[in-house]
């Protein structure tokens, strides 16, 4: 019965965000499309750290290349968009496929201080080279319609992608995968004894988590209109995802979109109202939620009901 | 009878530490071997070698007369063997029963297997071993004995052919102990396991083991029946010291 429930209710939020923008067109809708960006970050970041106990804050380097290639390809080649968006996730997945193989040996703050390393790296190419426009950034050709529909059209873009996120990812929580991943992350020496082959699924996971943080580079970059490499592989990007995925908790399905959903609107609320003290507030209520749920809000909850119904 | 593990020559070096040194075994289809030794005789180390953990420095291990030497852990327990570790090693954030639930889903080539199919396994693992009515206890609340069993019933649910069993009756008491020796008599019987046991409870080993095999600062000892090798000076004197040994030998003769 209880499950029930929560489908209803995750259908009645849906049904809402779904008809959002036709009633209240224009602010609102940014930040929302904002919120499902940063959704979706955080909950492919969850698949690799979150599930699979490895954190790439180096993440933003699927997100610039997804951005990169949007942009490439459609300001030098003529590409619509999509076929763009696709090509970013294929070149995500390969990129995470070739470096995850070695960088994946590597456990704990080694593996995160390398894939800083990668995002580094990829930065200081894309800087260099002549068909990304190098360091003076890129811009992208406008979208033919008014600026309401604009809107519209990347909220649903980022909300489909978000969507999609979140189904594989539930997907991933109940099957054997899934269950292979957590093992990873809770004991390798036991997964691999148990007859867990860790190095291809971990390099799997990190290739799912990949496609989609390109596909949220993708669209950003077609929503911004203008990119640069310092933007979209600002290693922050990363950062912020994984604060995200904490606050909601990490290793769950809905965390990481409800971590982004709060900081989000905080960080929106906290911005226009106390423009100097934006960083510090924030900075307090990352310390207050790892201080008194470490495990996240989602984690919180549970144990708390766990308890009252023991 | 069938020889299901062989090892020939196993030698396994830490630096100048030879802690494994050139050891010859084999384990019977259907039998239970028991390992002991005093401290740091290198029996943990060759069931880490057995199932991949480490790599041998010199030697060769073969399961089913197939050349298993290089085999990686993933590897060893698709073919198979499965392992429990002395020092208790479940999988944090998750309940009694996903613990099993991942054995049940890996272990021996198991890739197509259904979520149905592997929750009917742990259901039956988890009644065999008792630890049923505490399936949906975090695993981090649950005691060191019950941890124990946890490892047990997690090996069991990857259907293995082979249990390689690490000191799985230490810190039980008496009773419990009488159980675990109930247990490996029916999981050796019943579901026709071949076991590999370390232990250091002698009673237990003495009563569950058809042949023990004696390692002493990485080498073979002793390798006999239960009532020979508790007889075996040399054994005694890994065990005792060499006094103890040439006094028992002097009243033996008188």
């Amino acid at each position: 019965m209880k499950k029930i429930y929560a489908f209803i209710v995750i259908f009645i939020i849906i049904g809402f965000l779904a008809l959002f923008p036709k009633f209240f067109p224009g602010y609102g809708v940014r930040v929302l499309t904002g919120i499902f960006m940063y959704g979706t970050l955080a909950s492919a970041l969850n698949i690799i750290a979150g599930y699979t106990g490895y954190v790439a804050f180096g993440n933003s380097v699927f997100f610039g290349i997804g951005a990169y290639t949007v942009a490439v390809t459609m300001t030098n080649h003529g590409w619509n968009f999509y076929p763009g968006m696709l090509l970013g996730g294929v070149i995500a997945a390969i990129f995470a496929f070739v470096v995850g193989f070695p960088l994946l040996r590597l456990r704990g703050p080694y593996f995160t201080i390398a894939t800083i390393g990668v995002n580094g790296a990829m930065l200081e190419i894309v800087n260099n080279l002549e068909f990304t426009g190098g360091g003076e950034g890129i811009t992208l050709p406008l979208i033919r319609m008014s600026p309401q529909a604009t809107y519209a059209f990347f909220y649903y873009l980022m909300f489909s992608v978000l969507l999609l996120t979140i189904a594989i990812t539930y997907w991933l929580s109940k099957n054997r995968f899934g269950y292979a991943l957590r093992a990873i992350r809770a004991n390798e020496e036991a997964a691999g004894a148990i007859g867990i082959n860790a190095p291809i699924y971990k390099t799997t996971a990190w290739m799912i988590s990949a496609v989609f943080t390109a596909f949220a580079g993708g669209i950003y970059a077609y929503w911004m209109t203008f990119i640069d490499p310092s933007g979209v592989f600002d290693i922050m990007i990363g950062v912020k995802s994984f604060v995200m995925m904490l606050l909601g908790g990490g290793g769950t399905v809905l965390g990481p979109i409800i971590g982004a959903s709060i900081l989000e609107l905080v960080s929106e609320f906290v911005w226009s109202n106390f423009l100097f003290l934006h960083m510090m507030i924030l900075g307090i209520i990352i310390v207050i939620t790892v201080m008194f749920m470490p495990r996240g809000i989602v984690a919180f909850f549970r144990r708390k009901t766990r308890k009252g119904m023991a | 009878m069938e020889k299901i593990l062989e090892g020939r020559k196993v030698t396994k070096y830490f630096g100048a530490l030879k802690a494994v040194d050139s050891v010859d075994f084999y384990v019977n289809k259907g039998e239970i071997l028991g390992l002991i030794g005093p401290n740091g005789a290198g029996k943990t180390t060759l069931l880490d070698l057995i199932n991949g953990m480490h790599p041998l420095s010199e030697g060769k291990i073969y399961y089913k007369n197939k050349d298993i030497t290089h085999y990686k852990p993933y590897q060893i327990a698709e073919l198979g063997i499965a392992r429990t570790f002395q020092i208790v090693k479940p999988f944090p954030g998750m309940t009694v029963k996903e613990n099993v639930l991942v054995g049940a889903l890996f272990g021996k080539q198991k890739k197509g297997i259904s979520m149905q199919n592997a929750i009917k396994k742990v259901d039956e693992v988890l009644k065999l071993t008792g630890l049923y009515s505490k399936r949906d206890f975090e695993v981090e609340g649950i005691t060191i004995p019950d941890r124990k069993r946890l490892e047990l019933t997690r090996a069991l649910a990857m259907d293995p052919e082979v249990l390689l069993l690490d000191e799985v009756m230490a810190g039980l008491n008496p009773k419990e102990i009488e159980d675990v020796i109930t247990l490996i008599h029916k999981i050796n019987r019943e579901m026709e396991i071949t076991i590999l046991v370390i232990e250091h409870v002698m009673k237990a080993i003495m009563e569950i083991s058809h042949r023990i095999m004696v390692l002493h600062h990485g080498k073979k000892i002793a390798d006999d029946s239960p009532q020979k090798v508790v007889n075996d000076p040399r054994v005694i004197e890994a065990y005792l010291g060499e006094r103890y040994a040439k006094k028992r030998v002097k009243n033996d003769a008188k």
